[in-house]
């Protein structure tokens, strides 16, 4: 049947072999220096997580317990102190520039000492990659240059991202769920900007952020047409800290409640609004999701990143406990059925990472921040001194026209096709490893039996970190449906996503 | 088993879900908080006074003699609230079963006291450890006619509150291990801050360190092994019991909110992805039902290879709570991961009672060994 047909043609059948094998197209077009930046850094991470993580994880981890109200400070500043909250902020917006590819072997690294300290740090792109997914370099480097400067000074100035609301966690995460949506965060134009009202919950960060980076909606009544998004400090007038969450897990990350009163939002605060929308080559709800899709295809991967990294702690949990342990008066790691245990945690540890780093192939050819790995500007981005930089791009980020070519390049000439294969690999990412990972977390547990349940032989803390992975960024049944909407649904164009 | 069982385990099952309603739900978050918050000390008094931790133990020894299959009703419908309580009941139950099994039983007098106090009447017991496999054991030395217990011994359940503690020790100079009851009053015990752990965190449990501490042989010298077997025998079901409740505490609360919840503009439940993943908890916890059940009525008759169906149920009704309760959590969102519902915390609670009387993958190696011996599987 496949006679005459072209090897292109064959190529372009199902399952496309551009949507399978994406590596296979990155690996040409990827500068050389990436893979030595993730080695630096990673060492650093590694370094951090001797230095800094393992010491201190189960001592904050308990502090939470007993003090669910208790602010990691100082572990903040250390973070801060460290470089990590600058590190992957793009040189033109005066951060240190690393390959973003970077980015989530690092978040690996973190979460296989402890998912709360690296959510503590990762969560910080979450809130910059809502930040950047309206396009406004303006606001965006200003922010950007606030964090700098708050690693300069030793004061903190992180950002959080406010999406999830009390009655839309699923729904405020994909479009065709939005417009049934229950969300209550209103945003009402006034002269010179806007005032805001509502919730927003379990917002990682939030009581240690400076900035908030929010969406709101002007419409209530039909929020995926109206979605908007706005910056706002935590010291503005009607910016209101609700309660922290007494979670499960991740203790040393704090989730918070935001509460908006009567919150005025200048308009040089606000990033992207429905007037600004409408001059977009796609429609409000396309771009809507479009925004959403910016955010998520950097940090679903991340999550993933997060499963990779409590799977391989609850492996190297294990491994010592069979190291140190003789069970029936034998030696653990020389019993045949642990061997076999111990490497079926390894290979759901090494899948885990495989999906993530997938992914990071796939967002550095696809993803909002593309040209970074675009192997002319990646090498002149390289050479430019900072110092020049700086000079420049605060001015150059604060022309109209600067805005507009970001806009039309990253927005109007997003393929959809590309913005479609990124988003199926980046949930595909998100539920895969996070399932792996608690997958591990659970077998360490039963594997080291009452060494398991002991707070102080650490395999407890990792299930109990694992199981939030499933939850946010998308809880895993959603991805599975965008995974779904993204790579399945192309081969069934019968198919209709999300209207059972 | 609420539809099986007799008028009198019935009424049984009705006494224990009353009595979780009432001192268990309400305060479920802030019992959980030990030892960071005071224990719940009084309602632990009261379940010595309803009997709940003398229901297995002969009359004779201040018991009511029940069958294995009145503990596992008790142990569903406290676990569906709170299987810290849980916990407590079958870690007591547990040493004393060892003490029956050595034929001990004169040396556990449940002691009902009047002030309300349990610390008198239960005994502290290692229940997450087979010393036969993970080798926790104090060395035993006979001195003054008796003996003299030294060493450590980790994870003694209840070992903080209460008299009285059930340890296994090495004689010197023979093979395998004993049991000794030891006063936990006595000079020589050192006692650690309760060990902090995955769940139920109101049962807790903490290392003691012994030197020369005065023990009460149970049973013979070096038998403890034997005991301890036979012990799990019979109450493998009471931890399929406990597993089976917690699954059904979160299903239950599962399926509430999911008629709550609305996303896309419909009542979750409406779903049929997340319906299926309600009917896969709800196929579990009804199979559980079905397994305790059946392993306990056999403990109970005597039935034919009674004592393999007690540890398999143990197993695969523990395996599929840790799913289940996974599950549980994932139904209700962000808000099943905070403390706010029971979700995380039954999560928690069914991990680690599939760590009871010993490593899973040791339990599964022992059951094929015992087929191989020759005993029946069913």
């Amino acid at each position: 049947m496949f006679e005459g047909m072209t090897s292109s043609t064959l190529l372009e059948k199902h399952p496309r072999l551009e949507d399978v094998m994406c590596s296979l197209d990155s690996v040409g077009k990827m500068p050389r220096g990436v893979s030595a930046e993730i080695r630096q850094a990673v060492a650093l991470a590694r370094r951090f997580n001797e230095t800094v993580a393992r010491p201190y994880a189960l001592e904050l981890d308990r502090e939470m317990h007993e003090d669910p109200a208790f602010i990691p400070w100082d572990l903040v500043k250390e973070i801060n102190r460290w470089g990590f909250y600058t590190a992957w902020i793009p040189k033109i917006f005066g951060g240190k520039g690393w390959n973003l590819g970077s980015l989530i072997p690092v978040v690996e690294e973190f979460c296989s000492e402890c998912a709360g300290i690296g959510n503590l740090m990762g969560v910080e792109y979450f809130g910059m990659s809502v930040l950047f997914a309206g396009w406004n370099t303006r606001i965006t480097d200003k922010i950007c240059r606030d964090v700098v400067e708050g690693e300069r000074s030793g004061e903190p100035c992180l950002i959080a991202g406010l999406v999830t609301e009390p009655g839309a966690g699923t729904d405020a995460e994909e479009t065709e769920l939005l417009h049934k949506a229950q969300v209550r965060c209103l945003a009402r134009k006034v002269d010179g900007g806007y005032v805001v009202n509502g919730t927003k919950v379990f917002i990682s960060n939030g009581h240690v952020s400076t900035w908030h980076i929010s969406t709101a909606f002007e419409d209530l009544s039909r929020p995926a047409e109206s979605m908007m998004c706005f910056a706002v400090r935590r010291d503005a007038k009607g910016f209101n800290f609700g309660r922290m969450e007494k979670k499960m897990g991740q203790k040393g990350c704090p989730a918070s409640e935001i509460i908006f009163e009567d919150c005025f939002v200048p308009d040089e605060d606000v990033i992207i609004n429905g007037e600004q929308i409408r001059k977009l080559r796609h429609s409000p709800k396309e771009t809507a999701q479009q925004v959403i899709d910016f955010v998520v295809t950097l940090t679903r991967p991340g999550v993933g990143a997060m499963g990779a990294g409590v799977a391989r702690g609850a492996f190297q949990e294990a491994l010592a406990f069979a190291r140190e342990t003789e069970v029936g008066g034998k030696p653990l790691i020389n019993q045949e059925w642990a061997q076999c245990l111990l490497a079926e945690m390894y290979a759901n540890a090494a899948l885990a990472r495989l999906t993530y780093m997938e992914c990071n192939h796939v967002t550095g050819l696809y993803g909002m921040a593309w040209m970074l790995n675009w192997k002319p500007l990646y090498y002149y981005m390289k050479a430019m001194p900072p110092s020049v930089l700086d000079r420049v791009m605060p001015f150059a980020n604060r022309l109209q026209a600067t805005q507009q070519a970001f806009r039309k390049l990253i927005m109007d000439w997003q393929k959809d096709e590309d913005a479609r294969r990124a988003s199926g690999w980046a949930s595909l990412s998100k539920f895969a490893a996070t399932d792996l990972g608690i997958k591990n977390c659970h077998l360490a547990v039963e594997f080291m039996g009452e060494a398991g349940i002991r707070h102080d032989h650490r395999a407890e803390k990792f299930l109990r970190d694992s199981k939030l992975l499933q939850i946010y960024e998308g809880t895993n049944q959603l991805n599975r449906l965008n995974l779904f909407k993204c790579l399945v649904a192309p081969a069934a164009p019968e198919a209709q996503v999300f209207e059972e | 088993m609420r539809t099986t069982i007799s008028e009198e385990l019935k009424m049984l099952a009705g006494m224990a879900r009353d009595f979780a309603a009432k001192e268990l739900v309400d305060e479920r978050e802030e019992h959980d908080r030990f030892p960071f918050a005071p224990l719940f000390e009084d309602v632990l008094g009261k379940a010595v006074e309803v009997g709940f931790f003398a229901v297995m133990l002969p009359e004779e020894a201040g018991g009511s003699a029940e069958p294995v299959t009145a503990l596992c009703v008790v142990l569903d419908e406290v676990c569906q609230a709170d299987a810290s309580l849980g916990a407590t009941i079958f870690t007591n139950a547990l040493a004393q079963e060892v003490i029956g099994q050595a034929g001990g039983t004169d040396k556990v007098v449940m002691i009902a006291c009047e002030d309300g106090s349990f610390r008198q009447g239960l005994i502290a017991f290692p229940s997450y450890n087979d010393p036969g496999e993970v080798d926790h054991c104090a060395r035993a030395a006979r001195a003054r006619g008796g003996y003299e217990l030294s060493g450590g011994v980790e994870y003694v359940v209840l070992g903080g509150l209460v008299k009285r503690a059930l340890l296994p020790a090495k004689v010197e100079g023979t093979e395998g291990y004993s049991w000794f009851l030891v006063d936990l009053d006595a000079d020589g015990i050192d006692a650690s801050e309760p060990v902090l752990s995955l769940g139920m965190h109101a049962c807790p449990a903490v290392d003691l360190s012994l030197s020369a501490v005065p023990g009460a042989l149970v049973g013979e010298e070096g038998r403890g092994g034997e005991y301890f077997e036979a012990a799990v025998d019979r109450l493998s079901a009471a931890a399929a019991a406990m597993a089976a409740g917690v699954m059904k505490g979160s299903f239950a609360e599962a399926l509430e909110y999911s008629r709550q919840r609305e996303q896309g503009g419909r009542l979750i439940v409406d779903w049929s992805g997340l319906r299926v993943m309600l009917a896969d908890m709800a196929l579990k916890a009804k199979v559980a039902d079905m397994l305790v059940e059946k392993a306990a009525f056999a403990a109970d008759r005597g039935e034919l290879g009674w004592q393999l169906a007690s540890r398999a149920a143990a197993l695969m009704v523990g395996e599929m709570a840790t799913v289940a309760t996974t599950d549980g959590i994932q139904a209700l969102g962000g808000y099943g991961y905070m403390k706010d519902y029971g979700q995380e915390k039954r999560f928690r609670d069914a991990k680690q009672i599939q760590s009871l009387m010993g490593i899973t993958h040791m339990r599964r190696l022992q059951f094929m060994q015992r087929v191989m011996d020759g005993e029946a599987a069913w």
